[in-house]
């Protein structure tokens, strides 16, 4: 399904699905810090993927990404990007460290953020596997730091090529201290978003 | 998600000289314009180059041939399609044997999951087997890797600029 073809209510759905799973994602995360970590999400949108990297700053912006491929019912592929000042805050923040200690990425850094993403990207999908009961599951998650246009080609590309929808949760979580601002992407291949569609009633 | 636009000063500002070639596309331009692609990841950025008449274009290539994929979108970014294309229009009519060719990208954004991990080792192959075809030489090319790449090529001298966060400026 082309994704400019969506009607406002397949839109609103998506967009629900959306939330929701970012809301678990922030369950998630309290748990793994030991403190309240309260979420918002200030936007919410269904774009075509030529639009994504203008999201994320332009081509050559540097962020950090960790990318899940899904097996399962649902396929596609689930995208958690940071830009490079919020990933650091981010890796701060699961190390209890005070914001603003790492100054630059080093292996520490990317494992940590790389494993919480994956909990967090868990997380989201258990929500919209059981809103739309349907069995998926992610792939172990690989980590990238570079161009956010590079980095959504080497996604799209390994989709199968198919995806052409994402999904977009900017979310930010915010503990007592600071916030961290994200975008957590859904790529739905064409069949399953039809699939995701029908399950939640508005295809 | 707010939008850096300095992000150290690697980058050239685009000005009314740049002509900005996007996924999937290709361009032609004349000496003093420049072409750039930005963001190139397992894409393969191809520049074709006439010194004669310092005219030069440049395709932003993303997948060996259409047999690829069953979506829709520009034919351009095709290997198969995108080169014979490109050296058509940057010849116009004179003889192709002026021409030159400089490649970058190919990288490998995410490892583990095969298959298509290797799509940029592919493209780059794609592309230097219908440059084979065309008979138009390979003067220099930096690819494979991690890391992602912009390249810009300048018409009057040739001279190819790859710029990278991993290793900043590299010419060809």
């Amino acid at each position: 399904m082309d994704p400019r073809s969506l009607s406002a209510i397949q839109r609103d759905a998506l967009g629900e699905v959306g939330s929701i799973g970012a809301g678990h994602a922030a369950t998630a995360l309290s748990q793994m810090l030991g403190m309240p970590v309260d979420i918002d999400v200030p936007d919410l949108q269904v774009l075509s993927l030529p639009e994504v990297p203008t999201v994320l700053g332009g081509p050559e912006n540097l962020v950090g990404a960790v990318y899940s491929r899904l097996l399962g019912d649902l396929g596609g592929g689930l995208l958690f990007v940071l830009e490079r000042d919020a990933f650091l805050h981010l890796a701060d923040l699961l190390r209890s460290r005070a914001p603003g200690t790492s100054k630059s990425l080093g292996a520490a850094e990317e494992a940590t953020v790389t494993h919480a993403a994956s909990v967090l990207l868990s997380a989201y999908l258990a929500a919209v596997a059981r809103l739309t009961e349907l069995s998926t599951l992610p792939a172990p998650p690989e980590f990238a730091f570079d161009m956010s246009g590079a980095i959504l080609e080497g996604v799209t590309t390994q989709i199968g090529l198919k995806a052409e929808t994402a999904i977009l949760v900017l979310t930010r979580f915010c503990t007592l201290e600071t916030s961290v601002d994200a975008a957590l992407f859904y790529l739905p291949d064409p069949d399953s978003l039809d699939v995701m569609l029908g399950r939640l009633g508005v295809l | 998600m707010s939008t850096t636009g300095d992000i150290g000063g690697l980058w050239a500002a685009p000005d009314d000289l740049t002509v900005l070639v996007s996924t999937g596309e290709i361009a032609v331009a004349v000496h003093p314009q420049r072409l750039v692609t930005p963001a190139l990841g397992s894409c393969i950025g191809l520049t074709l180059w006439d010194a004669f008449n310092r005219r030069g274009g440049m395709a932003h290539i993303m997948l060996p041939s259409p047999a690829e994929t069953r979506l829709g979108g520009l034919a351009d970014r095709f290997a198969s399609v995108a080169v014979p294309r490109l050296a058509e229009a940057v010849a116009g009519g004179a003889p192709r044997y002026r021409l030159v060719a400089k490649i970058a990208g190919g990288a490998t954004m995410f490892g583990g999951d095969a298959g298509m991990a290797s799509i940029g080792v592919r493209n780059a192959e794609a592309v230097k087997h219908e440059l084979g075809l065309l008979r138009i030489p390979l003067l220099a090319e930096d690819i494979g890797g991690t890391h992602a790449r912009t390249m810009e090529l300048y018409l009057d001298t040739g001279l190819v600029v790859v710029r990278s966060y991993r290793y900043g400026i590299r010419e060809l």
